[in-house]
């Protein structure tokens, strides 16, 4: 009967049924994905809470029947709303820290640029006097 | 002045305190319910104290609450006689308590110390109660004659928060 | 009476903070010295008030006097000593008053240890200082007052929140997290001090970094010892979850740690100085954002208990503070002139430039994290989660550039060198880290990532054992800070590697037993003992108790637990750990019936998980070795280190 309901809901499942060690697993992984809607910031595979075991429940008949993970994070996404998903489907979180990364080696390649050129205001030509070179040397290297 | 570092500080700064003012005052752990004008999730569960099978898709042409709650909650204690008095006073209005995490014995034994007036079904497992993305007790669900969830209500049911979501549930 | 003693004294370091700040600013606008010995002493009076009022709080812990609010709220008579005096940092109020005591000790410390120098900046620094510390006496009389006067004292009282009671771990990790947090304000006043004179001379440098790396390695102990705790007292067998409680406070450790590399580069080549400046104070600002993460109740966590209506108040700082360092730093910082240059960008010197570019990726990618659910929700009203799927994706490959950049960057020398010179310097750790990386493989390391960290760790722990000897025995006199530094890098890479390998090749099942079953879990077999119950004078705990064999031998017995407290609804599992040096066994009970004596148990053995805790305090020792100062004679040992770098 549930088995109905399930398909009405979603659909025929769309991988192979899983059974034992691998279940066990798959059970495990899938279920780090979906977040606990009671508990303050767990995920279903982490929380002892009752909510959260029945959730487990499901998961791990759902994958026992061979729905697949995307057809599993969809049937609580129904139920639940994007809150319950763990990993956020939006892209800008995903891309913006590509976006500083691009911008801050940017930022560094064009500062070191500077850095070796520019000897800045307000220094004395430090750099011809041997002497100066040398204890210099001396210093950086230990 | 350096423009760079006022632009650059500037933005960041307006928009980390705009965002953190917007939070203020929203309770983080009300999650709203996506299930809002979506169809009600089907089931058919046994009653508790009996042996007939309610079928949601049964009820269609009248209004439904639905009631999710267990024995072991205290709110939900506190709220069954607001539900168990008034469903008599709406007779076109279906209620059906829905009980999972608990036992038939600990739920029949409540109902006959607290009374009963509409039926109560246990769902095995809670798949039902995820279903309808439950995360507590209690929660109750108002359902139109289409069969349509046309409002959620976290936490114990009063006889004003009754009254105005069945009038919701009224309106077609 | 107690409680109208302690709200004088609250209200009296206001008005002397205040007070003591107004005076700073003015004698460092008008550089007088008698202005200075002023705020100085206003300095002091602040902390020694702090002081005494802390005082009287214990006082009226101790001796459950509950006509005081915050005793009301938080004090028991049945709850065993340490946890009374420890209940001090357990609930906001009092926590608040704990962070005006380490603030007033920080200012009056920073003050006395600069007692006659850098006369020109102090003014500016005290007024810094006196100015946040305003800030937070203010919020002790305001909207979290511990010394409330109760009107019909109660006899007794609930105790503090039980979370707090479960482990020992909660009495020192809430102190070191002040010490780390608070200490961000003493750099941030010497930061301000220099933007608002108009230039970072190169003997401030010292108490610039001396300052910032003292509550680094508090800070640093902190963040480890909150990991610790979330693993002995969670019950889901990790150690972090990217909850926004634990980001908030590892974002200032991010910042502080790139501000003492790249301080680095400032004190040897006199470039970089608007830059250090800013991330000090941006380690400043992310502490006042982590206590609003923590505090305001607008992040969904598990920190949640600390929840309260102090939002507000410290959103209103925090404007305060933005807008003071922005406008400061904007105005002023062209005027902190770059004295030197660098040779080239492929050498030690340039590797400090990623180093920065990392932690300021790592803080952007963990902040954005963090904060993206509520800017969705602000901007179309839908709730999701940025959950650990999400942050480990993003910081596992940085984490892992950064192990890369441990060995790297020192392995390069300082200065111009040839590309021969280089890339001979590059080359030969290289060997150590494919022996590491053999050994893990041959120890049953197969995740091509976990081998990847093990060649990176190999490789930097090489360079690192290689840069801490040179110099030979004198080192521990002259180069203490630098082999402070590798110590610390030392146990960075031992961090890197023991999470890798804990995340990547532990082991975990769950099992149903009754009593007398048994179920193995790698080389254990767990033998279900039974259950008991224990009446302790604050809880109520249902203890199941198993017996742990290896190959046949006894290894423990192990205790899981759920804990009753009288105050809360559902019980609090705390699992059992045996640790030894290189694995964990770990048990945590999902479900427990005494009635039909079984118990469902997650079990879990995670390898090298003890390394993590023992790395993170050889780190803080190596705080602790560059931070103890020279004696005044090897100055005169070694006057050419000086003068050259004030030269270079």
């Amino acid at each position: 009967m549930i088995a109905l309901l399930l398909a009405v809901a979603l659909g025929v499942p769309q991988g192979q049924p899983l059974s034992g060690s691998a279940l066990d697993q798959r059970t495990q992984e899938v279920a780090s994905l979906l977040r606990c809607p009671v508990c303050q910031g767990m995920s279903v595979a982490d929380s002892p809470s009752t909510v959260a075991q029945d959730m487990k429940h499901q998961v791990r008949d759902m994958l026992g029947k061979g729905y697949t993970q995307e057809q599993i994070l969809a049937f609580f996404e129904q139920s639940y709303g994007q809150f319950v998903l763990e990993k956020p489907r939006n892209p800008w979180v995903w891309v913006l820290p590509i976006v500083i990364l691009i911008i801050g080696a940017i930022v560094v390649v064009t500062t070191a640029k500077k850095l070796t050129r520019d000897p800045g205001p307000g220094t004395r030509d430090v750099v011809t006097d041997p002497y100066v070179e040398q204890v210099r040397k001396l210093v950086n290297h230990d | 002045m350096n423009r760079t570092v006022l632009i650059v500080g500037a933005a960041i700064a307006i928009a980390l305190l705009a965002v953190l003012f917007l939070g203020l005052g929203k309770d983080p752990t009300a999650i709203e319910t996506p299930l809002i004008g979506k169809p009600a999730p089907q089931f058919a569960l046994k009653a508790v104290n009996g042996s007939e099978t309610i079928d949601i898709a049964r009820l269609r042409g009248k209004p439904v609450v639905v009631n999710f709650w267990a024995t072991w909650c205290v709110p939900c204690y506190q709220e069954h006689p607001v539900l168990v008095e008034n469903a008599p006073a709406m007779p076109n209005v279906q209620f059906v308590g829905v009980v999972f995490n608990d036992s038939a014995d600990k739920i029949n034994a409540f109902l006959r110390q607290n009374g009963s007036s509409y039926p109560t079904v246990l769902d095995e497992q809670g798949k039902t109660a995820i279903e309808y993305g439950v995360g507590g007790v209690p929660e109750t669900f108002f359902i139109n004659p289409k069969g349509v969830i046309v409002a959620k209500y976290v936490g114990p049911m009063t006889p004003d928060i009754l009254q105005a979501n069945v009038a919701k549930a009224m309106v077609q | 009476m107690t409680a109208t003693l302690g709200r004088f004294l609250i209200l009296a370091s206001v008005f002397v903070s205040a007070a003591g700040a107004m005076v700073a600013f003015a004698a460092g606008k008008s550089q007088s010295l008698d202005g200075l010995k002023m705020a100085r002493r206003f300095a002091y009076a602040f902390a020694a008030l702090m002081a005494i009022a802390t005082g009287v709080m214990e006082y009226a812990l101790l001796t459950h006097d509950f006509s005081v609010g915050y005793v009301a709220q938080v004090g028991s008579r049945s709850v065993p000593t340490w946890v009374t005096i420890v209940s001090l940092w357990s609930s906001l109020e009092g926590s608040i008053l704990f962070w005006g005591l380490v603030m007033g000790l920080y200012i009056a410390g920073a003050t006395w240890l600069t007692r006659g120098q850098y006369v020109d900046y102090m003014p500016f620094a005290i007024g810094t200082w006196l100015s946040c510390a305003a800030f937070f006496a203010f919020l002790i009389p305001g909207p979290a007052n511990p010394f409330v006067s109760v009107p019909n004292p109660p006899l007794d009282g609930n105790g503090p929140n039980p979370l707090l009671q479960n482990h020992y771990l909660m009495v020192i990790h809430p102190p070191f997290l002040y010490l780390g947090y608070v200490g961000m304000t003493i750099p941030f006043g010497f930061a301000c001090a220099a933007l608002l004179r108009g230039r970072l001379g190169h003997a401030f440098l010292k108490p610039l970094r001396a300052s910032l790396m003292l509550p680094w390695i508090f800070l640093t102990i902190a963040i480890m010892l909150g990991g610790w705790w979330a693993y002995e007292v969670l019950g889901w067998g990790g150690y972090w979850a990217w909850d926004p409680v634990e980001n908030a406070s590892l974002l200032p450790w991010l910042t502080a740690t790139a501000a003492l590399h790249s301080a680095v580069v400032m004190e040897r080549r006199g470039v970089l100085k608007g830059w250090t400046v800013t991330l000090v104070q941006a380690s400043f600002l992310l502490t006042i954002l982590g206590t609003f993460m923590t505090r305001s109740g607008v992040f969904n966590s598990v920190h949640s208990f600390t929840q309260s209506s102090i939002g507000p108040t410290i959103l209103v700082f925090l404007a305060a503070v933005l807008l003071y360092s922005i406008v400061l730093l904007a105005l002023r910082v062209d005027s902190l002139e770059s004295e030197g240059r660098i040779d080239s960008p492929v050498s030690r010197e340039g590797m400090f430039l990623v180093n920065n570019l990392i932690f300021v990726l790592l803080t952007f990618t963990v902040l954005i994290g963090t904060v993206f659910p509520l800017v969705v929700e602000a901007f179309r009203g839908k709730q999701m989660s940025v959950g650990r799927p999400y942050f480990d994706s993003m910081v596992v490959p940085v984490g892992t550039a950064l192990l890369f950049l441990i060995g790297v960057g020192p392995a390069l020398p300082w200065g111009r060198t040839t590309k021969q010179q280089a890339l001979r310097s590059l080359l030969q750790p290289l060997a150590s880290g494919l022996v590491v990386a053999t050994i893990g493989f041959v120890l049953g390391a197969r995740n091509p990532w976990t081998l990847v960290t093990l060649l990176f760790g190999g490789y930097a722990a090489w360079v690192t054992i290689v840069e801490m000897s040179r110099g030979g025995a004198k080192v521990m006199k002259r180069g203490r800070r630098r082999v402070g530094a590798y110590i610390v890098h030392a146990g960075a890479v031992i961090v890197l590697v023991a999470i890798a390998v804990s995340s990547t090749m532990k082991t975990q099942t769950e099992a149903q037993l009754t009593r007398g079953q048994s179920a193995t879990i790698g080389a254990y077999t767990v033998t279900f003992l039974g259950t008991e119950e224990r009446n302790e004078p604050n809880r109520q705990a249902t203890i199941a108790r198993f017996a742990v064999t290896s190959n046949g031998k006894p290894v423990t017995t192990m205790e899981p637990r759920m804990n009753q407290y009288p105050q809360m609804r559902e019980p609090i599992g705390t699992p059992d750990v045996h640790s030894t040096i290189t694995r964990d066994l770990y048990l945590s009970i999902m479900n427990i019936d005494p009635s039909t004596q079984s118990v469902s148990v997650m079990m879990l053995i995670t390898p090298m998980v003890s390394w993590i805790w023992i790395a993170v305090m050889i780190m803080g020792l190596g705080g602790v070795v560059a931070l103890v100062p020279y004696r005044k004679r090897v100055v005169n040992e070694a006057p050419l280190t000086d003068v050259a770098a004030e030269v270079a």
